[in-house]
């Protein structure tokens, strides 16, 4: 194969688009997946079901509500943040109580159960079909050799759009300020007057959102099905390993950066490898660089 | 606190050899041994044999979370080195299935002494991930290579071959049943004497307080690595045996990723962390109720999921939790 093609300007953008939408996707998750163990130390395997409902959500808001498209990703946002929170009220917090000292690990099987529960439910309520919505915005953007759908260009701005939300209200708001608390030091914070367990809630509806909000706004990629969150869970797991567990910022650049080496690597491999390679990537980065590619903290060993 | 401390320590250690005990084993074992020649229905010896393979499957995997606090979630995938090791040795270098037994077991304890090594100088969580990445890894590569492994074509597999008389033919299903009894069986009897040695004291204990094992001298990296690697070859021996006897095989979620790994997982939660022997409790339980459920669909999983929540937040003990009542 003439690899040289694969430095023309119109290639180039057509797959540096490709992975850019990828990696908005696999940012979205893995921003949220990282925010909840960065401050509950929960890794939420159950992340792809919440994905996989907003992706409900958002076929029945366009489809049989007949919403514009805008206003089907906030619904699927909305949504999610109060199943979000739902879970983490009923289940997470009752295992939080419970299970005492080693209660994370309990919580990640918990989370498996839910996610068992959740694909399977969809399955009886939705059957397996595959709904999806095509051609969010139409058209394309053109450049000499250069073409980009305004699709691929509207997901990579929302996704933007809300990594810099998600950063001011982390950033400046009080309830952000008093999430970075207690993610700090959960003890500190609840002696100064916070709210630990109303902190959780919210922080697991948030990452529920965001899950939501990813799946919503890929609709025309990802169509809605039961087990539609698997592959996305998979790589934002993967990418919030690759940044450093709980630390989002690297989680997110490790997502764009996964996103663009799996669309690259279509012209060097079959696409069955791409999965292969992703998960090799991740066991060489425990094995090398247990704290992520970006973060200077220190992993607890055993 | 309290709570966690005593439900993960159950109350067995010490048991007593009373004449009711015995009577109740050897009333279990009689009735293992004898309904599927009696009842003679091909389908009540798949479901004995399903639920004796996972229930033994789900044991095994209780000496790794149970009694030393490890999370293996690639084990499907553990799982498909054995079944496939011994399956494509047959396949290709017309390797008898009983030396294949051997062989899955050995090659899986391998995988696992390796990722051993690489993850278990890691806490708890990095556990999981690592072997989830390590099991779907091994599954992606069966299904990308199929010149080899023949991928998602499916890969039939050899019978085990007639040894001391008696006919391996696939039809006869009481023989294979018969076998998988003797293979649970020293297994069982593996496991049982490892958990009540030395070595198994040293697991208990890094499960319990990994830094006060530390201090006291007992090298825990050293010991989990004992524990991953004997889980893993014996898992590998139970992987190969499942080849051979289900004839054909494909790197498919549902036989060898994560559906797989839940299903097991969810047996041995169900049947009691720590406690060994609910794990075969729990698969005669949870693997009858599926069969005799198959009309459900995915009625059937939702009931597991919900189950192991369940279990998770107001059954800590799971089946075991009940032995004080009935044992």
């Amino acid at each position: 194969m003439d690899y040289s093609m694969l430095l023309e300007p119109g290639i180039l953008a057509q797959v540096l688009s490709q992975g850019l939408v990828r990696g908005s996707m696999y940012a979205l998750m893995a921003s949220g997946l990282s925010l909840i163990f960065g401050i509950m130390g929960v890794k939420n395997f159950a992340h792809g079901e919440l994905f996989m409902l907003g992706t409900y959500v958002m076929f029945f808001a366009l489809a049989v509500l007949g919403l514009p498209f805008p206003l089907g990703i906030l619904l699927a946002a909305v949504v999610l943040f109060f199943v979000g929170m739902g879970i983490e009220r009923t289940l997470i917090e009752t295992l939080r109580k419970r299970a005492g000292r080693d209660w994370l690990l309990d919580a990640f099987v918990l989370t498996i159960g839910m996610m068992v529960v959740l694909q399977n439910l969809a399955q009886i309520v939705f059957g397996s079909d595959r709904r999806g919505v095509t051609g969010l915005i139409e058209g394309t953007f053109v450049s000499g050799s250069i073409v980009i759908s305004y699709e691929r260009i509207m997901i990579v701005c929302v996704a933007a759009l809300v990594g810099v939300l998600l950063w001011a209200f982390l950033a400046f708001t009080n309830f952000g300020k008093a999430i970075r608390a207690t993610s700090q030091d959960p003890d500190a914070a609840q002696t100064l007057g916070i709210d630990i367990a109303r902190i959780y809630t919210l922080t697991f509806g948030i990452g529920a959102a965001l899950a939501g909000l990813a799946g919503a706004l890929l609709i025309s990629i990802y169509p809605a099905y039961p087990t539609v969150g698997f592959q996305p869970v998979i790589k934002s797991i993967a990418c919030v390993i690759l940044g450093g567990l709980g630390y989002v910022p690297g989680a997110i650049v490790a997502a764009l950066l996964l996103g663009v080496i799996e669309a690259y690597s279509v012209f060097f491999m079959a696409s069955g490898w791409q999965n292969v390679l992703t998960a090799g990537l991740v066991v060489l980065i425990l094995i090398f660089r247990p704290a992520g590619l970006f973060n200077s903290a220190k992993v607890e060993r055993a | 606190m309290t709570a966690t401390t005593a439900s993960s320590v159950p109350a067995s250690q010490q048991s007593r050899v009373t004449p009711m005990r015995v009577a109740k084993v050897v009333v279990l074992l009689a009735l293992l041994i004898g309904i599927p020649p009696l009842v003679d229905s091909p389908f009540i010896t798949r479901v004995f044999i399903s639920a004796l393979m996972l229930g033994t499957i789900a044991a095994i995997y209780d000496l790794m979370i149970g009694y030393a606090g490890l999370i293996n979630f690639g084990y499907a995938g553990f799982l498909a080195v054995g079944a496939y090791g011994s399956a494509l040795a047959s396949f290709h270098y017309g390797i008898s299935p009983w030396a294949g037994l051997l062989i899955g077991g050995v090659l899986t304890g391998a995988v696992g002494f390796v990722a051993g090594i690489i993850t278990l100088r890691l806490k708890g969580l990095y556990v999981a991930l690592m072997t989830f990445f390590t099991g779907e890894a091994i599954r992606y590569t069966i299904s990308n290579t199929p010149d080899f492994t023949r991928g998602m074509q499916g890969l039939s597999t050899a019978p085990f071959t007639d040894i001391l008389g008696l006919d391996f033919a696939r039809e006869n299903l009481l023989n294979y049943y018969f076998l998988l009894l003797v293979l649970a069986g020293i297994i069982m009897g593996l496991l049982a004497w490892l958990v009540n040695s030395r070595i198994g004291l040293a697991f208990k204990a890094l499960r319990e307080d990994q830094l006060a094992t530390q201090s006291l001298g007992l090298n825990t990296t050293k010991y989990k690595l004992y524990n991953f690697t004997i889980a893993s070859f014996l898992a590998g021996i139970m992987g190969a045996y499942y080849a051979h006897y289900i004839g054909i095989l494909s790197p498919t979620r549902h036989e060898f990723g994560v559906p797989r790994t839940v299903e097991i997982l969810t047996i041995t939660y169900v049947g009691g962390r720590g406690s060994l022997w609910g794990a075969l409790f729990a698969g005669f339980l949870l693997i009858g109720f599926q069969e005799y459920f198959r009309g459900l669909g995915p009625w059937r999983l939702v009931l597991f999921g919900s189950l192991l929540i369940f279990v998770m937040l107001f059954a800590r003990r799971g089946l075991a939790g009940l032995k004080k009542y009935v044992w």
